[in-house]
């Protein structure tokens, strides 16, 4: 059957059988951050965002998600202008071979969207479900500590007017779509 | 056969190893090494080296733009999808295969069978090792006699995946069953069934005796040990257990495989050894090597995992018989069962100590498990001596002997460590005992007795292999023990308030190889374009590791360059120069040291186009900030107008090119010194790791931050080997296991924290001082959490995983 989705701001319509996850569907369609690692929601790094929602695509069943909105980690930032999540992993050392990195970069976003001042618990509690294997969670949970206050200070040095921005103040609920190319 | 690789012999000369040593030198291994003048500079007079560059695939990493080999899926829409029958039963033959329903099925494109054309009859090993192989060649690409539940039978092509699987559950398939055998103690016994024919293997392994099951037999020793455990009052013996460890890399075992328009066989594929794989497609399909091109995208990870011809020649043999390209992605399900593992072990120790605790001897046996195929079997049962046990080279007597046995039970093969993680358990759980049990601080035991730098270690020696009779020209283990020490918190250690709850801290040494002594290649060259950048082709292999950007670290400090101003093409066979490939800790220190050697050819060049633009002698000039300067005259030439003079100047016109090979008869150790902080209810056994804390000298981090995520990764990895049960089975080997849950893998929030401490110490035979860093931190926590638990409670757990079931069966047998 057809399915309507809107994929990282553009209008799509897909086939999908009654058996395709949603993660094969994007995958399909050339949305290759989205991973397959597990074949079956217990390793995360097929995350996206359904509606707002972070699900795993691997795990949904495509049909399920027609006429939604999904964003995937390529709406986030660009490789010049990345997310302040996706920097501090840069920065932090917190990706290795990458390939977990897509899920985990989704969840951090979503954490950090609806608690801005985790602490370290609450960290690994939202990621507890993204397997890494390479870096294990040292350094990613580091990472999305470091993003939580480059985005809190993004948002106070934006409250006294930006002069001392040094971050790009794109990390927020409004920019979770393509950062300026999509209809949100 | 020559097994020189990561390779013990079956007899351990002695005499002259010990006579080189008397005067504290060797001719061969001298202290004093002739180390390049560049080679040693301090960290804050580099420009690149010593930094924390950004890796440079890290920003397509992380917005998903980093293409990995089912990315590729997309480039080929004539693109068909593998699914592989595998054996339900632990032993027996197939006497028929029903492949008509599958075969009649909409979208199949092809079935193959042993029997087909297509399919290579070959024998070969998986191992991706260096050549000759120190593994046999015991397997099939499919099998009639199969020896493990997920032996190989049949393979399909479909149109997609679903397809594909949909025709491989089509195919029904008839055995003869054997009796099968999964004990791997009892598989020794005179009657139990036996899994090779004398004779049927090819590059068959010393100590084999294929009659009893066993793959081979090795080991070696330095002085008299039978004599001086009997010479001894204190003797102690205690013997340890390891699990089935799976490397669960994320991304799964993938390969794509097709002939391109120059009828060329062309494997994209997820590996660690893209040289090797190519000569092994070459061996079993019995192609001419240069008509195979492997090339190696992103790698989600291998871990070892991937050293290996695990899935290759399936889609090469499908692509073939369809003339379409294949993709074949294992299932998650098929990486558990049908990929490879860790050897699991038992490992005996034993040794005698004087009463003043002095040990005089160690003797380690290791019982590997190699399962149905013997795939890196003899050299990982090696390294459970020759790794570790170097860590005490001071000791007079010293024996290692191993058997690496067939059972029915799944494929085993490489994994980071490569073995010594099963022996560093076994040697530094029974040296803390033995330290105990003398009164003796586990700590200044190891202090009086660990290896230090001059020492020749002739433990290394005694197992044999050229070169392996190291001199220890780097070593920081007494910095790594105070600095661990502190970030432990060792010496302040305050106790719960609850009776019940006791802590204690358990710390473990390790040491590593960097790269296989007298056995590995790295080459590398580089090409300079007319506007002053570079191509860096090296056969060097990034899985993820950050190597590309450590080669272009090194690169960019020779060429005196911003490391953005050269392109790195790595792991392409088409391409790209020969390379052992990514394993035995060797990358940067081999591949990175064939870099630097391309990098300083090509500056030759610069300088001399330098010397004629600026008119000065080669002598007065240097490299630095994209320009070739003179300090005397202050006068300088940028890169760029080198690159454009030598593409477009005078007469004596050229392309600058630098090339570079590195071998070595050195494997410089990396060193490690573990801490766990543990606390243990005593009436439940249940634990709580408050923290690890690991310190380690890699000699220089060409990255301090990449280098970091080596160490809290592998000893993430170590630490699931401490708490994880691993790939169970059950009675007929079958795998108990079909996802990350099920596995067990330590989540996040199950994951205590780790602190990295970088112990910087200069080897002068690396690439600006390095050595090796990914391996050694994953041998240490098993034994530094056993040593803690029994430091916390007083019992001691020696089979792994580390349990709270364990720890309070002991403490009840203490006080029943």
């Amino acid at each position: 059957m057809d399915i309507e989705l809107t994929i990282n701001g553009e209008r799509t319509t897909v086939e999908a059988g009654s058996a395709d996850d949603l993660a094969t569907v994007l995958r399909q369609h050339g949305h290759i951050g989205v991973k397959c690692g597990c074949d079956g929601g217990t390793c995360g790094a097929s995350k996206v965002f359904v509606d707002g929602d972070v699900r795993m695509a691997c795990g949904m069943a495509a049909v399920d998600a027609d006429g939604s909105e999904i964003q995937t980690v390529a709406a986030l930032g660009t490789q010049d202008d990345l997310h302040p999540v996706q920097q501090a992993f840069v920065d932090n050392f917190a990706v290795q071979c990458g390939f977990c990195i897509p899920g985990m970069v989704i969840q951090a976003v979503a954490l950090l969207d609806s608690n801005p001042d985790p602490t370290e618990r609450e960290v690994r509690e939202a990621l507890d479900d993204n397997v890494c294997r390479c870096t294990g969670y040292q350094k990613p949970v580091e990472a999305v500590l470091d993003a939580a206050e480059r985005m809190r200070g993004a948002q106070s040095v934006a409250a006294d007017g930006g002069h001392s921005a040094t971050v790009p103040p794109n990390g927020n609920e409004s920019t979770r779509c393509c950062g300026g190319g999509c209809d949100e | 056969m020559s097994s020189d690789d990561e390779t013990p012999t079956a007899d351990g000369g002695t005499a002259s190893q010990s006579e080189a040593v008397e005067d504290g030198q060797s001719e061969e291994h001298p202290l004093e090494w002739d180390e390049p003048e560049n080679n040693d500079k301090a960290p804050d007079e580099r420009a690149s080296v010593s930094h924390r560059t950004e890796k440079y695939d890290d920003r397509k990493l992380v917005t998903g733009q980093a293409k990995y080999t089912a990315d590729y899926e997309e480039q080929y829409p004539d693109l068909a999808y593998a699914a592989v029958v595998r054996s339900d039963i632990p032993h027996g033959r197939v006497t028929d295969i029903d492949t008509s329903e599958a075969e009649a099925m909409d979208g199949v494109d092809a079935v193959l069978t042993p029997e087909s054309d297509a399919v290579p009859d070959a024998k070969y090993t998986s191992a991706g090792q260096s050549y000759p192989e120190p593994s046999p060649w015991d397997m099939h690409v499919l099998n009639e006699h199969v020896r493990y539940i997920g032996d190989p039978i049949a393979a399909v092509a479909a149109e997609n995946r679903a397809t594909a699987s949909a025709a491989a559950e089509a195919i029904e398939v008839s055995y003869e069953e054997d009796d099968y055998v999964t004990d791997p103690e009892e598989a020794f016994d005179d009657d139990a069934p036996q899994l090779f024919e004398d004779g049927e293997v090819e590059n068959e392994i010393v100590g084999h005796d294929y009659d009893r099951n066993r793959m081979a037999h090795i080991g070696g020793e330095l002085g008299d040990v039978d004599a001086a455990l009997d010479g001894e009052t204190h003797v102690h013996e205690t013997e340890w257990e390891t699990i089935r460890q799976s490397h669960a890399n994320v991304e799964k075992h993938t390969s794509l495989a097709y002939t391109n328009e120059d009828d060329r066989h062309v494997l994209i594929t997820s590996t660690q050894v893209p040289n090797h794989t190519r000569r092994q497609l070459a061996h079993l399909f019995d192609i001419p090597i240069r008509d195979i091109r492997v090339q190696k995208p992103r790698v989600g990870g291998g871990f070892g995992g991937k050293q290996a011809m695990v899935v290759e020649p399936i889609p090469l043999s499908l692509s073939l018989a369809t003339d379409r390209p294949v993709l074949y992605e294992a299932s998650r399900e098929e990486e558990f069962y049908a990929m490879r593992s860790r050897h699991p072990m038992k490992v005996k120790a034993k040794t005698a100590v004087t009463d003043d605790g002095d040990i005089e001897a160690i003797d380690i046996y290791a019982l590997s498990n190699t399962g149905a195929y013997g795939s890196h079997g003899m050299t990982v049962a090696g390294n459970v001596g020759s790794k570790p046990l170097p860590l005490y080279s001071k000791v007079p007597n010293a024996r290692f002997e191993a058997d690496i046995v067939h059972t029915n039970t799944p494929q085993t093969g490489a994994m980071r460590g490569y073995g010594a993680p099963q022996g560093t358990l076994a040697l530094e759980g029974h040296l803390d005992e033995v330290a105990r049990d003398l009164g003796l601080d586990p700590i200044e035991f190891r202090r009086r007795h660990h290896m230090e730098v001059g020492d020749l270690d002739e433990i290394a020696g005694m197992m044999g292999g050229e070169g392996a009779n190291r001199r220890i020209r780097s070593c920081g283990l007494d910095e790594c023990i105070e600095r661990g020490k502190d970030a432990i918190g060792y010496d302040d250690l305050e106790q719960p308030d609850e009776d019940h709850l006791h802590r204690g801290i358990g710390m473990a040494l390790s040491a590593q190889g960097t790269g296989v002594a007298g056995d590995e290649l790295g080459a590398a060259q580089i090409m300079m374009n007319e506007d002053g950048s570079f191509h860096l082709q090296v056969g060097g292999v990034d899985i993820g590791t950050g190597a590309d950007t450590a080669f272009l670290q090194i690169a960019a400090e020779v060429l005196g360059c911003d490391e953005d101003d050269i392109i790195v093409k790595s792991s392409d066979t088409d391409v790209t120069p020969f390379d052992y490939g990514a394993y035995a800790s060797s990358t940067t220190y081999i591949s990175g040291m064939a870099v630097k050697k391309a990098a300083e050819d090509a500056k030759a060049r610069i300088l001399d186009w330098g010397s004629k633009l600026l008119g000065e002698p080669v002598e007065a000039l240097e490299t630095g900030d994209g320009t070739v300067y003179s300090e005397a005259s202050s006068d300088s030439v940028t890169l760029e107008d080198i690159g454009y003079e030598a593409a477009y100047g005078d007469d004596e016109r050229e392309h600058i090119l630098g090339k570079g090979s590195h071998c070595t008869e050195e494997s410089p150790p990396p060193f490690a010194a573990q801490f766990a902080d543990v606390t243990v209810d005593e009436t439940t056994g249940e634990f709580e790791v408050h923290k690890l804390v690991v310190a380690v000298d890699c000699g220089v981090a060409i990255n301090p931050g990449m280098a970091e995520g080596q160490i809290e990764g592998a000893n993430h990895m170590s630490y699931e080997m401490a708490v994880s049960e691993g790939i169970t089975l059950d009675d007929e080997g079958r795998a108990e296991v079909a996802d990350f849950d099920e596995y067990g893998l330590p989540p996040a929030t199950e994951t205590p924290p780790i602190e990295s401490i970088l112990v910087e110490t200069h080897e002068p035979t690396g690439p600006f001082g390095a050595k090796s860093v990914a391996e050694v931190p994953t041998n240490t926590v098993p034994p530094a959490l056993s040593n803690a638990v029994r430091d916390a409670v007083g019992v001691r757990v020696r089979e792994m995983p580390i349990t709270a079931e364990k720890i309070k069966a002991q403490l009840d047998e203490r006080n029943p």
